[in-house]
């Protein structure tokens, strides 16, 4: 009788049991699948961005036959990628320091002194995050620019990607906060200036916001699109990569589309972020969850 | 220092943030609004039109179908990002071995361009040399190639793709706050014999309610509000099955590409941009009052 019960009961453990083992294995069959679909278009591209043409089209395998480093040759130097990439480089670059520069100034003045007009100041931000009546903006922007004769440079794109700075300023006045206030007035009753004050001891101190919020602000320039491309429709010379990139949709100098060129060219947008991410992908989520601890 | 330079310090550094604001953010919005009631085309004197622009958008056929068609793209993304993401953040939530490297790999497709990625994205899902139907093809799942791009799939080819873009970083927000529910909370329950599914119904969910109400409301604005990826995908076609609300608005401001058969039309498109801001508005506050009284019967 006892004997029986033991049995009976193990039998039972040793269904649970696999029933837990199985319930796992179904678990990681639907991670693992997931993460597969994440990432196989990224994947695709960059080994398909080594194939011809005619494998594109007509084959199905996954990995090049043999690798043609002459797609992205071309891409460089015939579809004029060194020039979109040069671009792009610029258009980040700068506005990523432009807008560090133009929000941490308005963030420490926020965190730090107490003014007139001030909550509406911060009002004014936060309503440009969310209130958006679309591309209708970028045509009085637009005119703007022409009529300070700035509608054929890269300056145009630079100045509206740098007011759209709403976003890094709420982030670094969350970096701000952690800042203490003793240091400001010790550091004023010693004598120093407040631009001294902000440029020698903020800035190095806020040095951890800074580098997320930028990490954030060069992707965010790097992969805008509509706006430099109403900017750029007359002036091929000065498309970011997103621009030139889309336009090869149309085909190339009066061929058919070049799928191979294509990939090529997506590749060079995509890898250089691809490559940040890999070293420092903690601070790209960071962006992210800090949107909702805020 | 006195309190006078001190104010002047203040207004000092907010000036650039300021005078950037005012003039790329504010102007423009104003323009918009002082247009909304001209006959304006671009050329020639603006002629003052009264509420012309907004009899014309009601009876703008093309409009209202762009405007279902953004609810249905909307709809679908929410609905196939929200609960997979939720499930996704549940799972990592765990003790699980290498869990770090997957979280990276689901928010990996949210720091590409989505531009950049229509291109990817066309490679693999049009119909003349697909990656996609060339995969359906080879393991006869389907006997002939599907027109992913055509009128009957666009719209959920597009939806896939926008989800594909955004599930990572829903997910990692669903971490975040499942990361500020008390472990003690899961352990009574443990003790008191209640089983997963009964922990994810009656802890994680109401625990997370703030944070779900957040991830919802931030999703459902993104979602009106994104046109990027269809503009370089499908131009809003075929026939409109694409078309979305903002893609229509940029129609009306600047060409989308040779083909553009609508007539540019500064006027009226002030006012199309003006409803579309205000239907968005209404859309985040219904639901933003939705979600509050429901949280109250909870």
């Amino acid at each position: 009788m006892s004997t029986n019960h033991i049995s009976i009961s193990q039998q039972r453990s040793v269904s649970i049991n696999f029933k837990k083992s199985f319930s796992r294995i179904l678990l990681w069959i639907f991670m693992l699948l997931t993460a597969l679909l994440m990432v196989y278009p990224i994947i695709m591209a960059i080994l398909g961005s080594f194939k011809t043409n005619a494998e594109i089209n007509l084959g199905d395998a996954l990995l090049p036959a043999s690798i043609q480093w002459s797609n992205y040759r071309d891409a460089w130097e015939g579809a004029n990628f060194s020039r979109f990439t040069l671009n792009s480089l610029f258009i980040s670059a700068t506005t990523t320091i432009g807008t560090l520069l133009v929000a941490s100034l308005s963030g420490y003045a926020v965190d730090r002194f107490r003014f007139l007009g001030k909550s509406l100041y911060v009002f004014l931000q936060s309503a440009t995050l969310f209130i958006s009546i679309g591309a209708v903006v970028l045509r009085p922007q637009f005119d703007l620019m022409l009529k300070i004769g700035l509608n054929q440079s890269l300056l145009a794109i630079i100045l509206i990607l740098i007011a759209g700075h709403a976003q890094t300023f709420f982030i670094l006045i969350g970096f701000y906060r952690s800042i203490p206030k003793d240091l400001d007035e010790a550091a004023l009753i010693d004598g120093c200036g407040y631009f001294r004050l902000f440029v020698q001891i903020i800035l190095p101190l806020l040095a951890p916001g800074l580098g997320v919020a930028g990490l954030f602000v060069f992707r965010g320039a790097w992969n805008e699109y509509i706006m430099p491309l109403v900017f750029t429709m007359s002036t091929p010379s000065l498309q970011p990569l997103t621009v030139g990139l889309a336009n090869l949709r149309y085909g190339f100098a009066g061929a058919a589309q070049q799928t191979n060129l294509m990939l090529a060219g997506a590749c060079l947008s995509i890898l250089p972020i691809l490559i940040v991410y890999i070293f420092a992908n903690r601070s790209f989520m960071q962006m992210s969850t800090g949107a909702i601890k805020g | 220092m006195n309190r006078k330079s001190k104010i002047g310090v203040a207004y000092l550094f907010t000036l650039p943030s300021f005078l950037l604001t005012i003039v790329f953010a504010v102007y423009p919005i104003i323009w918009a609004m002082r247009y909304m009631f001209f006959d304006y085309k671009g050329y020639g004197k603006p002629v003052f039109a009264g509420l012309n622009n907004f009899t014309r958008l009601f009876r703008d056929d093309l409009y209202w179908n762009s405007v279902l068609n953004t609810f249905i793209y909307a709809g679908g993304k929410l609905l196939l990002t929200i609960p997979l993401s939720l499930v996704l953040a549940v799972i990592l939530n765990r003790a699980l071995k290498g869990r770090q490297i997957l979280r990276a790999i689901y928010f990996l497709p949210t720091i590409f361009s989505a531009s950049v990625m229509a291109v990817v994205f066309y490679v693999i899902f049009n119909s003349y040399n697909g990656v996609l139907n060339k995969m359906l093809l080879k393991l006869h799942l389907v006997a002939s190639p599907v027109d992913w791009l055509g009128t009957k799939y666009a719209m959920l080819t597009v939806i896939v793709i926008a989800s594909w873009g955004a599930l990572g970083n829903y997910m990692l927000m669903f971490l975040a706050g499942l990361q500020g529910i008390s472990n003690d909370l899961y352990e009574s329950a443990s003790l008191d014999g209640a089983g997963e599914w009964h922990k994810f119904r009656f802890i994680t969910i109401p625990m997370l309610g703030p944070v779900m109400q957040m991830i919802v409301m931030l999703a459902i604005t993104v979602s009106l509000k994104g046109y990027e990826s269809i503009m370089v995908l499908t131009e809003g076609g075929p026939i409109g099955k694409t078309e979305v609300m903002y893609l229509y608005v940029y129609r009306l401001f600047f060409p989308v590409s040779t083909s553009s058969s609508l007539e540019q039309d500064f006027g009226y498109g002030s006012a199309v941009g003006f409803v579309t801001a205000v239907i968005v508005g209404i859309v985040t506050g219904l639901y933003f009052l939705m979600s509050r009284r429901m949280s109250k019967i909870y």
